[in-house]
């Protein structure tokens, strides 16, 4: 019993309303992440769930205890910062005993605690060290170990992967994942990373402009978006965007690019002005002429797949990606078709409407 | 680097040691000169050409200095007031920086330009009012009111609030989710971040304290409740005032304040530096 329930919470600064009327239910044992830009609201939010920032409006319920009014120790909660805040003068050890200390638990309990978390994060060797002497890594184990050491109802993340470099951050991703899966609990991730929130999450609660743009599981998001923004924002190489304009003849709908071809697909608009978009993975490279012509511009090799950026005639960028050993080259033209499946129309509103 | 350039670096370095030693040598000659003369016969001291060594050197005046006057009182009157002084004024300014610093309550602003606008108040300006204070206060010629006037050091305030404006937000905030009290946040985290300011304010205020003259000398009238600075300029006898002997008395005064200089060198400079940059 460690869900989180948020009813209608609002959060202003000095007058400026930045978070107005978000309602969301994180599970027991789910791993949800906050995945937004920078200044969409996920860090505002996850404060709020912690205590550190005041809730003006609404309701907060951690573990069906009513919390908006409790101070930020009091609420079951951990938090993991982005800068670990680790207390410079204290060892591993006693970063990790502060907070229990604190409310006065036996010293065999803390002693436990520690030892299990040092177990649990293989760190037993490194608890007399002061956190300057550890490397990046070891020192975000110690912030996840102070967290665990506390058995919270929830564990809250913000942007916690962002200080480590490129290869320990993925190998960190991997055994967060791990923990949570062995830990069971509840956990907020905030991150602007899309790589990170489709590894980890059971569920992304996009942001954008401090308001929920979509919340789904990752393939839910990244197959079905609900807006252009969370198709752009969401995967990468990111999704191609063209313009288009949609006609239907004898009850047959035909999306007309710039460049004048024509891709049949069937979706519930009326006849209009749109965005086509579609990922690269739906646009295909043909040997024989197809759907439409482009011209390669740069071609990027990555080993098992290749990345083909095109121009169609009338100045449209577009990438497509093709098998590892594709044998494109810049300036050649390319035949290309389009799974028709996995085409996504927005129309001014940027709502996303998806092809049948 | 080509050698030309090198060779003129250590030039131009060459320049700058002369002028370090030059200036050292300006400074520390009054301090020789002093303890040299104190070890000097009376005679020699006066004489009207300079001589860099005694010509009979003598331990009579601080045998004089330590048997004859109440210096053995006159220390321990420094050391309790200086002490005293040290502890209450960096206690209360640590609290009152943190407030400043960390504590959002009515009348913080207001607060904080009081204590700015008083550190632009010379203590001398009040010394009447301190006088008149103590006096009524019936505090002369007592250890607590040579102390309580010097409990005035806005710096000492202002130098916290400036390094606890600098504790990041973060520590704080994981002090709030680690249920720490405030009294807790401060005494485990705020000041054990900050031990190297604690220790350089105290040392300065030691001996901002120990040298401390004007007050002492207004404060006391009792030669036994002299502090050893005011102390010091009671080595006379009904003959009048022997420079030697002055000198040698002197030296004894200074004597502690010289050790933490040696013993905390480094603290030393940069607890003048840190209130330096602000007492410009
Ligand atoms: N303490 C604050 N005072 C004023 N505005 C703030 C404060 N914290 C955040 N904001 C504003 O709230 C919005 C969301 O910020 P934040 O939650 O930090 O975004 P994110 O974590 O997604 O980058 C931003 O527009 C930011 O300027
Ligand atoms: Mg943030």
């Amino acid at each position: 019993m460690s869900e989180i329930r948020l009813n209608n919470v609002s959060k202003s600064f000095g007058g400026v309303q930045v978070i107005d009327g978000i309602s969301l239910e994180i599970g027991s044992g789910e791993l949800v992440v906050f995945l937004g830009p920078s200044g969409s609201g996920k860090s505002t939010l996850l404060r709020m769930i912690a205590g550190l920032e005041t809730i003006d409006g609404g309701t907060l319920t951690i573990g069906g205890k009513r919390s908006e009014h409790l101070a930020p120790g009091q609420r079951d909660v951990a938090m993991v910062f982005q800068n670990y805040a680790l207390y410079p003068h204290m060892s591993v050890r006693e970063n990790m005993a502060f907070g229990l200390k604190n409310i006065r638990m036996a010293t065999s309990e803390i002693d436990r605690r520690v030892q299990d978390a040092a177990r649990i994060l293989e760190m037993d060797a490194l608890l007399d060290r002061r956190p300057a002497q550890l490397s990046g890594g070891q020192r975000q184990r110690v912030a996840i170990g102070r967290a665990i050491v506390k058995e919270p109802a929830a564990f809250l993340f913000d942007e916690p992967l962002s200080n480590l470099d490129a290869a320990l951050r993925v190998r960190t991703r991997v055994e967060l994942a791990e923990l949570h899966q062995r830990m069971q609990s509840t956990m907020v991730y905030v991150t602007h990373d899309q790589t990170e929130a489709m590894t980890l999450a059971d569920r992304i609660v996009i942001l954008n402009n401090c308001r929920i743009e979509q919340i789904g599981t990752p393939m839910d998001v990244y197959l079905y978006p609900s807006s252009r923004f969370v198709a752009g924002f969401v995967g990468s190489p990111g999704m191609n965007f063209l313009k288009a304009e949609l006609s239907a003849t004898d009850g047959k709908q035909i999306a007309t690019l710039g460049n004048g071809s024509d891709v049949a697909l069937s979706v519930d608009l009326p006849p209009g002005a749109y965005e086509l978009g579609i990922r690269p993975e739906a646009v295909q490279v043909r040997a024989t002429p197809a759907a439409t012509t482009g011209k390669a511009a740069v071609v990027e090799k990555l080993g098992d797949r290749t990345l083909v950026h095109l121009h169609l005639d009338d100045g449209t960028s577009l990438t497509a990606l093709d098998g590892g050993r594709s044998e494109v080259k810049p300036g050649d033209i390319v035949h290309l078709d389009f799974d028709i499946s996995q085409l996504h129309l927005f129309d001014s509103d940027g709502v996303a409407h998806h092809a049948k | 680097m080509t050698p030309t350039t090198v060779r003129r670096i250590n030039w131009v370095g060459g320049i700058f040691t002369v002028l370090t030693v030059i200036i050292a040598v300006l400074w520390a000659f009054p301090i020789y000169w002093g303890i040299v003369s104190s070890l000097k016969p009376e005679d020699e001291v006066v004489r009207p050409y300079i001589e860099l060594w005694p010509e009979t050197l003598t331990f009579r005046h601080y045998w004089f200095a330590l048997t004859q006057t109440q210096i053995g009182s006159w220390y321990i009157n420094s050391v309790v007031t200086a002490v005293g002084v040290t502890v209450l004024t960096v206690s209360t300014s640590l609290f009152a920086g943190y407030a400043i610093s960390q504590l959002r309550f009515p009348g913080r602003t207001v607060l904080w330009w009081l204590i700015l606008a008083s550190f632009m108040v010379p203590t001398q300006v009040l010394i009447i009012n301190h006088f008149v204070l103590m006096a009524n206060m019936s505090l002369l010629n007592s250890w607590a009111g040579i102390i309580l006037p010097q409990l005035i050091h806005p710096v000492i305030i202002i130098v916290y609030k400036q390094f606890f404006d600098q504790v990041p937000k973060d520590f704080r905030e994981a002090a709030a989710m680690d249920n720490a009290s405030e009294w807790n946040v401060l005494f485990k985290i705020y000041i054990p971040m900050n031990w190297g300011v604690t220790t350089a304010l105290s040392i300065v205020t030691f001996i901002w304290a120990w040298n401390a003259f004007l007050w002492p000398f207004l404060a006391v009238t009792r030669t036994e409740m002299m502090t050893i600075t005011v102390g010091i300029t009671q080595v006379y006898d009904a003959f009048g005032v022997y420079y030697a002997q002055q000198l040698a008395a002197a030296v004894l005064a200074g004597i502690p304040v010289a050790l933490a200089y040696l013993l905390f060198q480094r603290k030393v400079t940069q607890a003048i530096t840190l209130s330096a940059g602000i007492k410009g």
